[in-house]
């Protein structure tokens, strides 16, 4: 009785997960698989006409010198915004637990920017960025200085580092709430005795706040890292790619080179490349911190 | 360290950031009322009367209004297919033991680490096929694809936090898998489930990449895709185009504020391990 109703129960496990499990073989490892595929062969629009083997990889890797742009500027684009996405996001959220009242009212001011559509977010930046009537050009009026002709989106130069403070204004918030969940885990007494020996606010900050904090850390690193390096509509409506290539990131090049150009084969030989890196990416970030973690744990 | 007044110079510093912050937000609600021709002229000037006409001109004329019933329908789809499906997976997922649970879940966290743009062309192509290009159905499905890692990871986070205590007497009593997952998990963690369904429900509203390859046809664009074609229609009227904005803006926003003490709190539930 008892075997067959465990027996049972476990039949009933296997199918409460069946969904989930065809879900992601019907539409990820399967569309993965055709992926692989097309990234191997020769394409007429989308249809396959002959095998490549790894031409369209050797192309991507030595012969497109704009992928490796892409490339490039998408591992920049990341770094400073792991970078800023935490250090900003845990000096606000050092700021926030400061303030006695009003915590919730800033919470959403510095969370909503998150929850908002990113090619709207992205169309409302190219405004506050555009010359004459834009936000430093008007700021820049208002302080008696002729910023007018400021733009940065068709700055070749600056163009990128106006993606990165538009990343930053989106996600810092959400790294905020997350610091702020894990600064109520530590113990009051921890800072008050530290603060009994008259040990500072910086340095209570570097030596007790942000080692205990490396769980966080950790996840803030490891998300934001996926989710910048496959970034694409903010950077499609802000800039396009452009000016020139100063903008492409891999995902954007994928696109154009996918609908636009319609040389399938190859886009989707770059997009597996894009893929490997966030893997191998992630991977090297988990093995790095993994060890802070598990000393911020003990 | 306090001021005279009592304010401390933290709180400044959070209240000044706090405005710059939220600026562009309110900015663009602003100039969604502002007629076209004060964004120039008066860009600071409150609009007084607010100009109603552009939010109309926007939903009329630019046809946002039918955008926004395709972004409610696929909104709404692609919650239900998430939550159908990570409901009974995250709670199975709590209930089995380690080997297969460590190995299960991380073939449910898998699709976080791949990107859309690797899926993103053979989905065109198998979508062709299927005759799914241009259904609203067929986006809400990528959606499902795409948010059900971090549903499941969510829920179940909800899920373990329910007593073990609870769980036994309810088994003792003859319950099995479902009617414990009815009548005990899902009723106990149902902040959880609001709260993912809120997520799923913007995700999806705000999706674009998957939208601007699977919707070929104007009349099947979701806002944000018919936000695009305001810049190339509309490029003079400035007025009209902040007006679609802030409709874009709205609902996600209106979503978070009612439920932002749930939605911050299974955010956070999810990156702490």
């Amino acid at each position: 009785m008892r075997l067959a109703a465990g027996r049972r129960e476990r039949a009933l496990d296997f199918a409460l997960l069946l969904p989930v499990l065809a879900l992601l073989a019907a539409f990820l490892l399967y569309p993965l698989l055709y992926g692989l595929d097309l990234s191997l062969s020769r394409t007429e629009g989308l249809e396959v006409t002959g095998s490549v083997g790894l031409a369209h990889y050797a192309r991507a890797l030595f012969g497109d010198a704009v992928f490796r742009q892409g490339l490039v500027n998408t591992v920049l684009l990341t770094a400073a915004a792991v970078v800023l996405q935490t250090g900003i996001g845990l000096g606000l959220a050092v700021l926030v637990s400061e303030t006695r009242r009003g915590q919730a009212v800033f919470r959403i001011a510095f969370v909503a920017p998150f929850v908002l559509a990113p090619v709207a977010a992205g169309t409302v930046w190219k405004f506050l960025f555009a010359p004459f009537f834009g936000i430093v050009p008007s700021v820049g009026g208002a302080l008696g200085l002729d910023l007018s002709t400021f733009a940065p989106l068709s700055d070749a130069s600056l163009a990128l580092w106006a993606v990165v403070v538009v990343c930053a204004w989106r996600f810092a918030g959400f790294s905020m709430v997350v610091y702020l969940a894990g600064m109520q885990s530590i113990p009051h007494e921890l800072h008050e005795a530290a603060e009994l020996e008259g040990i500072g606010p910086f340095a209570r900050l570097r030596r007790i706040t942000w080692p205990l904090l490396w769980p966080q850390t950790f996840a803030l690193t490891l998300l934001t890292t996926i989710g910048t390096l496959r970034v694409f509509d903010l950077i499609w409506i802000m800039t396009g790619g452009g000016p020139g290539h100063a903008t492409e990131t891999a995902a954007t090049y994928v696109y154009t080179t996918a609908f636009r150009s319609v040389d399938v084969g190859y886009a989707q030989a770059m997009a597996m490349i894009l893929m490997v890196l966030i893997v191998a990416l992630a991977f090297v970030e988990y093995r790095l911190l993994t060890p802070r973690v598990e000393a911020a744990a003990a | 360290m306090t001021t005279r007044t009592g304010i401390r110079p933290a709180t400044i510093a959070v209240a000044v950031l706090a405005v710059i912050w939220i600026y562009p937000v309110i900015w663009t609600l602003v100039n969604a009322v502002r007629p076209t021709a004060d964004l120039y002229r008066g860009p600071l000037d409150l609009p007084i009367p607010p100009a109603l006409g552009n939010l109309a001109d926007a939903w009329n004329r630019a046809n946002l209004g039918g955008a926004l019933l395709n972004s409610t329908y696929v909104a709404s789809l692609t919650v239900a297919g998430a939550l159908v499906v990570a409901i009974p997976a995250a709670f199975t997922l709590t209930r089995l033991r380690p080997p297969a649970r460590a190995a299960l879940f991380l073939l449910v966290l898998a699709p976080l680490i791949i990107p859309t743009e690797v899926l993103i062309v053979p989905l065109f192509a198998i979508y062709r096929n299927l005759g799914l290009i241009n259904s609203l159905p067929g986006v809400a499905l990528v959606n499902v694809v795409f948010s059900v890692s971090f549903a499941t990871v969510i829920l179940a986070g909800f899920f373990r936090r329910i007593p073990q205590d609870l769980i036994d007497a309810a088994q003792l009593d003859g319950a099995g898998r479902l009617a414990l997952l009815r009548f005990i998990a899902v009723p106990l963690a149902h902040p959880g489930v609001v709260a993912v369904g809120a997520i799923v429900a913007v995700f999806a509203w705000n999706d674009f990449s998957g939208a601007l390859v699977l919707l070929q046809r104007p009349g099947v664009f979701t806002a944000p895709l018919a936000l695009t074609t305001f810049s190339t229609f509309y490029a003079t009227d400035e007025g009209l185009r902040f007006a679609g904005l802030a409709i874009t803006f709205l609902p996600p926003l209106v979503v978070f504020l009612l439920l932002q003490r749930r939605i911050v709190l299974a955010l956070t539930a999810a990156t702490a391990r």
